[in-house]
C-alpha cells in the first residue's frame, strides 16, 4: 500500500514561484502538493519536474512569505481535482475553486482532474446550431454557434467585459427550451470588472445558472494557470454529464499567458517570442480545445476567451497564437470605441469561421450569409472611400462613392451601434442590415441573389 | 358737410373694424385649427410615448420579478446548503466520538498495524512514531514485534493529541507522514460528505 500525504521538510531552494524539495521519492509529475508554512498556513502547488530525488513544485498562491526553513511539502498522491455537481451553479469560487461566497465547500458528485479528458476527435460533432446573442454585429456577421471557440481580441480600457456580459445575459438558442449555463473565469481582472459581471448576471436573474471563478488582479499570479482549467472542468461536467449548453467566458487570457511566462522564466527555459515559452501555442490549445460538442451528447461547451492585446498589437504572440487555434475572432476597434460606438467591433478584422455552417435556410434565414457578405463588401468599400475623401475631399467623389460614405455612417449608427441592454432578434438585425444596404443603389448589391433583393431591398424615392 | 364726412369716416372705420375683425377671426380659427392639429399630433406622440413607457415599465417589472424570484430561489438553496453542512458536521462529530469509544479489540489493533506498516513503507526503517496516550501500549507492542521481525530501528516518541493512529517521521526529521485517524478522516471528508448529505436530501 502506497501511503499518500508524505511530507518533506528539506526545501533546498525557493526560486520565483518555484519551490525545490530534496530527498523525495515516489513523487509523480503534476502531483498536487500542499505547502505548509511555519505558521501553519497552507498553500497548494503541483510538481513540475521530478528526478534525482528532487521535485520542482510550482506554488499556485506564490512563494511570498515562504522560507527554506520550516516549510513543508506534502505530496497528495493525485493531480489537482475539483469537486463537480449541479450545486456549483449560483456559486462563487476563487481561482483555485475554493468557495468565497460564505457558503461551505460544495458537496461533490465526483472529483475531476482539472486537466480534463481530451475529447476523442472521432467523437467530436461539428458545431452547427446558431446561438442568438442579441448583438446585431455578432448575429448578423460573426455568428456564434454552439461548441465554437470565438475569442474577443481587445485592448486595455475597451468594453470587452461589457460585451461578454451582454452575450452571457442574452445568449439563447431560439425556439429551444434547453438548459443553458454560464461559467465565468476571471483571470487577473480588476475587482470592479468581476463585480460588474456578477451584478450583471444577478440583475438578469442569470446568476442561478452561472458559476464564477474569480482570480483578481491582486490574487497570486501563478493561480491564474489553474483558474481556466478549473472553470473548464466544471463546464465539462455541466455540458457532458448534465447535458447543459455552457458558455465559458475566460477573461483575460493575456494575464494567463503572463503567468505562464513567469513560470517559464523561473524554470530558466529558453524563451520564445517576447519571452513567452516556446510551448505557449500547445498550452493555449490545451485550454481552447476543451470547447466543442460530442456525438450523441446533448450538451455543448462554447468558449469565449477574452484577451487584451498589449499596445493593441494583433501580431503579439498571444492573439497571434490564439487565432491559430480558435474558430475566428471578434476584434474590438479603438477607433470605433473613441467614436462612442458600442459594441466597437472592427468587423473587417473579425471573422467567425463556423458561421457558414450555422446560418441559412432552415437555421436562420435564407438571405443571412449573403447579407453578411454584402455588408462586409460594402463596409470595406466605405472605408476606402472615407480614406479617399480625406485626401481629395467630398467634391472629388463620384455619386456612388458618396452613397458608400452614407452607407458607412448608416452601418455604424444603425446596425453596429446598440445599447448595452438592447437585445435584438435576428429578424430585427436582418431588417436593420437591409435598411442600411438599401442606402446603396440596387446595382451595387452584387453578393445577394436577385430573389432576396426583390423581397427585402427597400427602394428609395 | 360735416355730417357727410362723419358718415364716410364711420363707414371707413366700420370697414376697417370688420376687416380687422375678420382677419382676427381667421387668425383665431387658423390658430385653433393649428392647435387642434398639434393636439392631435401630441396625442399621437403622447400615446406612443405612453405605450413606450408602459412597455419599458412592464419589461423592467418583468426583469425585477425574474430577478427577485431567481435570487429568492438562490437564497433558499444557499440556506439549504448551510443546513446540510451543519448536519454533516454533526454526523462527523458523532462518528468521531463513536470511533473514540471503540478503541479496544482486534480490529483496532489490526488497523494500527496497517497504519504503522504503511508509514514505515513510506518513510523508511529509521523512524520515530508518535501516538496518543491511549494507543501507546498497542503501538509499543506492534513496534516491538516489527523490530524483532525485521530489525528496524524504530522509536516511539512523545505523545500527541489525536483521535488515534500514528504520526511517523524519519529520524532526521526530513520526512513526515501523518497517519492519524484525524488526518485520514479529513482526507476522506469530501467523499464521505456526499454520502452523508445524500441521507438528508429527500
Amino acid at each position: 500500500m502506497v501511503e499518500v500525504g508524505v511530507e518533506y521538510t528539506k526545501v533546498s531552494e525557493i526560486r520565483g514561484p518555484l519551490l525545490i524539495v530534496e530527498g523525495v521519492s515516489r513523487v509523480s509529475f503534476d502531483e498536487l502538493v500542499e505547502i505548509e508554512t511555519m505558521d501553519g498556513i497552507k498553500r497548494l502547488g503541483k510538481v513540475l519536474e521530478v528526478g534525482q530525488g528532487k521535485a520542482v513544485i510550482q506554488v499556485f498562491e506564490g512563494t511570498t512569505g515562504l522560507s527554506v526553513k520550516g516549510t513543508r511539502a506534502r505530496f497528495l498522491g493525485k493531480t489537482m481535482e475539483v469537486p463537480v455537481s449541479q450545486e456549483l451553479l449560483g456559486r462563487i469560487f476563487d481561482g483555485l475553486g475554493r468557495p468565497i461566497d460564505g457558503l461551505p465547500e460544495p458537496i461533490a458528485e465526483e472529483f475531476r482532474d482539472v486537466n480534463g479528458a481530451p475529447i476523442n476527435p472521432e467523437r467530436r460533432e461539428y458545431p452547427r446550431d446558431f446561438i442568438q446573442t442579441g448583438v446585431s454585429v455578432i448575429d448578423g456577421m460573426l455568428t456564434l454557434v454552439r461548441g465554437q471557440k470565438l475569442p474577443i481580441f481587445s485592448g486595455s480600457g475597451m468594453p470587452h467585459n461589457i460585451l461578454a456580459a451582454q452575450i452571457a445575459r442574452q445568449a439563447t438558442v431560439v425556439g429551444s427550451g434547453e438548459e443553458f449555463a454560464v461559467v465565468f473565469a476571471a483571470i487577473g481582472v480588476q475587482y470592479s470588472e468581476a463585480q460588474y459581471f456578477k451584478r450583471s448576471l444577478e440583475e438578469s436573474g442569470a446568476l442561478r445558472r452561472s458559476t464564477l471563478f474569480l482570480n483578481l488582479a491582486d490574487d497570486p499570479a501563478i493561480e491564474r494557470i489553474i483558474t481556466p482549467r478549473v472553470a473548464l472542468t466544471v463546464a465539462e461536467y455541466l455540458a457532458f454529464d448534465l447535458n447543459m449548453h455552457v458558455l465559458v467566458i475566460l477573461t483575460d487570457m493575456t494575464n494567463y499567458a503572463e503567468a505562464l511566462r513567469e513560470i517559464s522564466a523561473a524554470r530558466e527555459e529558453v524563451p520564445g517570442r517576447k519571452g513567452y515559452p516556446g510551448y505557449l501555442y500547445t498550452d493555449l490549445a490545451t485550454i481552447y480545445e476543451r470547447a466543442g460538442r460530442i456525438k450523441n451528447v446533448k450538451g455543448s461547451i462554447t468558449q469565449m476567451p477574452i484577451l487584451s492585446m498589449p499596445a493593441d498589437d494583433i501580431t503579439h504572440p498571444i492573439p497571434d497564437l490564439t487565432g491559430y487555434i480558435t474558430e475566428g475572432q471578434i476584434v474590438l476597434s479603438r477607433d470605433l470605441f473613441r467614436r462612442d460606438i458600442y459594441p466597437p467591433v472592427g468587423v473587417l478584422m473579425s471573422l467567425s469561421r463556423l458561421m457558414k455552417d450555422g446560418v441559412g435556410e432552415g437555421k436562420t434565414r435564407a438571405d443571412h450569409m449573403e447579407v453578411s457578405n454584402q455588408l462586409y463588401d460594402a463596409y470595406a468599400r466605405a472605408q476606402e472611400v472615407r480614406a479617399l475623401s480625406e485626401i481629395v475631399g467630398k467634391a472629388g467623389l463620384t455619386g456612388v462613392d458618396l452613397k458608400y460614405l452614407d452607407f458607412g455612417d448608416a452601418f455604424e449608427q444603425q446596425f453596429l451601434k446598440q445599447a448595452v441592454d438592447e437585445n435584438r432578434t435576428l429578424e430585427e438585425t436582418l431588417r436593420r442590415a437591409w435598411d442600411v444596404l438599401s442606402t446603396l443603389p440596387e446595382g451595387e448589391l452584387t453578393k445577394i441573389k436577385e430573389v432576396h433583393i426583390k423581397k427585402y431591398y427597400k427602394a428609395r424615392g | 358737410m360735416t355730417h357727410v364726412n362723419d358718415n364716410v369716416l364711420e363707414s371707413i372705420v366700420n370697414k376697417v373694424v370688420s376687416q380687422v375683425e375678420s382677419d382676427l377671426i381667421a387668425q383665431i380659427e387658423s390658430s385653433y385649427a393649428q392647435s387642434l392639429e398639434r393636439l392631435r399630433a401630441s396625442k399621437v406622440s403622447l400615446e406612443a410615448e405612453y405605450s413606450k413607457i408602459v412597455e419599458n415599465a412592464s419589461k423592467q417589472a418583468e426583469n425585477l420579478k425574474r430577478q427577485m424570484i431567481e435570487s429568492s430561489r438562490l437564497a433558499v438553496r444557499n440556506k439549504q446548503l448551510l443546513l446540510i453542512e451543519d448536519a454533516v458536521n454533526d454526523v462527523f462529530k458523532h462518528a468521531i466520538s463513536r470511533i473514540d469509544s471503540v478503541r479496544a479489540g482486534e480490529r483496532y489493533e489490526a488497523m494500527m498495524r496497517r497504519l504503522i506498516e504503511g508509514a514505515l513503507d513510506a518513510i523508511g526503517t529509521d523512524a520515530v512514531l508518535e501516538c496518543n496516550d491511549k494507543d501507546r501500549d498497542i503501538v509499543d507492542r506492534i513496534v516491538l514485534e516489527i523490530q524483532h521481525k525485521y530489525n528496524f530501528s524504530i522509536e516511539v516518541g512523545n505523545s500527541i493529541d489525536c483521535l488515534g493512529g500514528i504520526r511517523a517521521r524519519s529520524k532526521d526529521g526530513s520526512i513526515i507522514l501523518d497517519n492519524t485517524l484525524d488526518s485520514r478522516i479529513e482526507r476522506l471528508r469530501p467523499i464521505l460528505k456526499k454520502d452523508i448529505a445524500r441521507l438528508f436530501m429527500v
